[in-house]
């Protein structure tokens, strides 16, 4: 794994491309520039041991969801919203061949030259045109044709044409007052109407649900909805008045992702793993690749944890002191102290920088999609922190080497 | 020209400030270029201040394309540089919105046209632009399309960064009061050390305490 820099008398025009041929519509954050000034090469044999890690993490998650749908006595310890726990109930009648499953895992490399991962984006996991467009707009600058990336686009594109009738109406659900959200919606929705689908942008309460089946509700655009791409987070979707989202857990209608999503979404779920394992499931690749994970009462004496929010979202209210401004760390310290269940701890593994051309380290998340159990490519993101959160940066991930699909 | 063309005009890669133009309103401007051109707004005159403060930088929210022209009229009498950080989508096609963020890509066409006439300095004092009917979160029914939205501290510099480039003071441009958003990230540049002046365009601007936001607003 390599860092390649963008020859500096390109980056500009590379940086306008990336905004507006590959919807990257959020370039700043605060003072941080988040398009990258490299290009993230990873080997032949890493693309492949990632793939079959990923590959492998998602029989395993799959497996322990469905069958926490039927044993939702195990979920307790996931110590989920109480609003979102009287809906799973409802989710008796969920067939995973009739949904989409999107999930992304985030990889570390570390100093043991190992990988670890942080996370699983079960539930909304984002970056798509990152993922499918950025790594093309690199190769048109860095002139390494022999470079190739895996298209996550096409690859989610085809699993919903598959589930979804054809010509069939798509509601994009987003938080429709944010431009980031639609960001990502928007490349989707415009790849989808070129496949022939009719797309509907709105919010999460612009659908209405009849006989398990979803309609939408929003004005000039009413009617039966044939699919249904969901990109605002479950916890958030639970808050939102009239309680039309009720309809999202048990409808019948293709769905990206379902709710039962959540079940691995929740940072807690390694919580469970002793439960699920002694009940026969097997999660040999989880506990592999996640450091150890405990509540928070019982990190209390142990060096090396850190905290982490049960429903954080890029890497916010982490307590990686170092990687916190000022007063961050306390406030999260003082949060966990409240409430411990909406926490877990963490042992903290250690991140191998990549060093760049210039000299300069930077830490890598690289998350790995998975469609309907196979491998769907990458999504990058570049820190000068262990902390990869808001302020880091999207670089687009290309492979050396043969394609090997 | 093309969007990316208007884009640059408004961020050429060379000045400074230009980092936080939001792209949104530019995104899909394309299609429709040719009929925002016939556009003409009007640049106001700008009357409450005389001299502008090289410590000194400014935000304009004001309804709509008066917030564009009203950043013109600023750089075109004392030569700021306006970043335009508007960041709402527009509606799904046939649906009724509660904001017309399409008004905005219209002026910053026109704007753009401006702009090639005036000669900026590069390291030009800011003027941030804002749509003050950003926050319309009326719904007339559950079906209206709600592409309202909020400036938040991530959609700016830091304070810290204004600091350190000299910039000691931010004067606002409104209407009647700074808005719920600003005052949130306000407060906290003013405990860093920043001073806060309104002006409605009436009368010069004078210091403001900004407030503590209150719990319900987070």
């Amino acid at each position: 794994m390599r860092l390649i820099s963008i020859p500096k008398d390109k980056y500009d025009e590379y940086r306008l491309n990336v905004i507006f041929d590959c919807y990257k519509w959020d370039p700043q954050f605060l003072d941080n520039n988040t398009i990258a000034k490299h290009v993230l090469v990873i080997t032949k044999e890493e693309h492949e041991e990632l793939m079959k890690y990923t590959e492998s993490l998602d029989v395993e998650t799959r497996a322990a969801e469905e069958f926490l749908n039927k044993n939702l006595k195990f979920a307790k310890k996931l110590a989920l919203p109480k609003k979102l726990s009287r809906e799973l109930r409802n989710m008796k009648n969920y067939s995973p061949d009739k949904h989409v499953r999107l999930m992304r895992y985030d990889f570390h490399p570390t100093i043991e030259d190992k990988w670890a991962i942080s996370e699983v984006n079960s539930d909304v996991p984002g970056g798509f045109a990152e993922a499918s467009l950025m790594p093309q707009a690199a190769k048109d600058v860095i002139n390494m044709e022999e470079l190739w990336h895996k298209n996550f686009g096409d690859i989610l594109t085809n699993a919903i044409a598959k589930k979804v009738k054809v010509n069939g109406t798509i509601m994009l659900v987003h938080c429709t007052s944010y431009s980031d959200d639609r960001q990502v919606m928007q490349y989707l929705g415009d790849k989808l109407k070129k496949m022939g689908f009719k797309i509907i942008y709105a919010a999460a309460d612009h659908l209405n649900f009849k006989n398990n089946e979803a309609f939408s509700i929003l004005d000039g655009n009413e009617g039966k909805v044939d699919g249904i791409v969901r990109f605002t987070p479950l916890e958030w979707l639970i808050d939102i008045k009239p309680k039309r989202w009720q309809g999202y857990f048990d409808t019948i209608t293709p769905s990206c992702n379902h709710p039962v999503a959540i079940f691995a979404q929740t940072k807690r779920f390694p919580l469970i793993w002793d439960l699920l394992e002694k009940s026969g499931l097997k999660l040999d690749t989880w506990r592999e690749l996640l450091p150890e994970t405990i509540e928070v009462k019982d990190a209390k004496n142990k060096e090396g944890f850190i905290y982490k929010p049960a429903c954080g979202r890029v890497g916010e209210k982490i307590s990686i002191k170092e990687a916190c401004v000022e007063g961050e760390y306390e406030k999260i310290l003082k949060d966990v102290k409240k409430h411990p269940k909406k926490y877990l701890a963490q042992k903290r593994f250690n991140s191998k920088p990549l060093v760049s051309d210039e000299g300069e380290n930077y830490h890598v998340c690289l998350g790995s999609y998975s469609v309907d159990g196979k491998h769907a490519g990458y999504y990058a993101r570049i820190s000068k922190t262990p902390r990869i959160d808001s302020n880091a940066a999207d670089i687009p991930v290309l492979i050396e080497g043969g394609i090997a699909l | 020209m093309i969007n990316k063309d208007i884009f640059k005009i408004w961020a050429p890669v060379d000045a400074k400030w230009v980092d936080w133009v939001r792209p949104v309103p530019f995104i899909s401007i394309d299609d429709e270029l040719k009929t925002y051109e016939s556009f003409n707004f009007v640049i106001p005159n700008v009357n409450y201040i005389e001299e502008k403060s090289v410590d000194t930088a400014w935000f304009v929210d004001l309804p709509s394309y008066d917030s564009v022209a009203e950043g013109l009229a600023l750089a075109s009498k004392f030569g700021f540089r306006p970043i335009p950080i508007y960041n709402g989508t527009n509606e799904q096609q046939g649906a009724m919105a509660n904001v017309n963020n399409q008004t905005i890509e219209v002026a910053l066409v026109w704007g753009a046209y401006v702009l090639l006439k005036l000669k900026l300095e590069k390291d030009a004092l800011p003027v941030f632009l804002l749509d003050s009917n950003r926050m319309n979160r009326y719904k007339m029914s559950p079906s209206v399309f709600d592409n309202s939205w909020d400036i938040y501290h991530q959609d700016i510099p830091s304070a810290e960064y204004f600091l350190n480039n000299g910039i000691k003071k931010i004067v606002v441009r409104g209407k009647e009061k700074i808005e719920k958003d600003l005052s949130k990230i306000f407060y906290g540049f003013q405990k860093k050390g920043i001073k806060f002046f309104f002006t409605d365009g009436y009368s010069e601007p004078k210091e403001v305490v900004i407030k503590k936001p209150k719990r319900d607003d987070d």
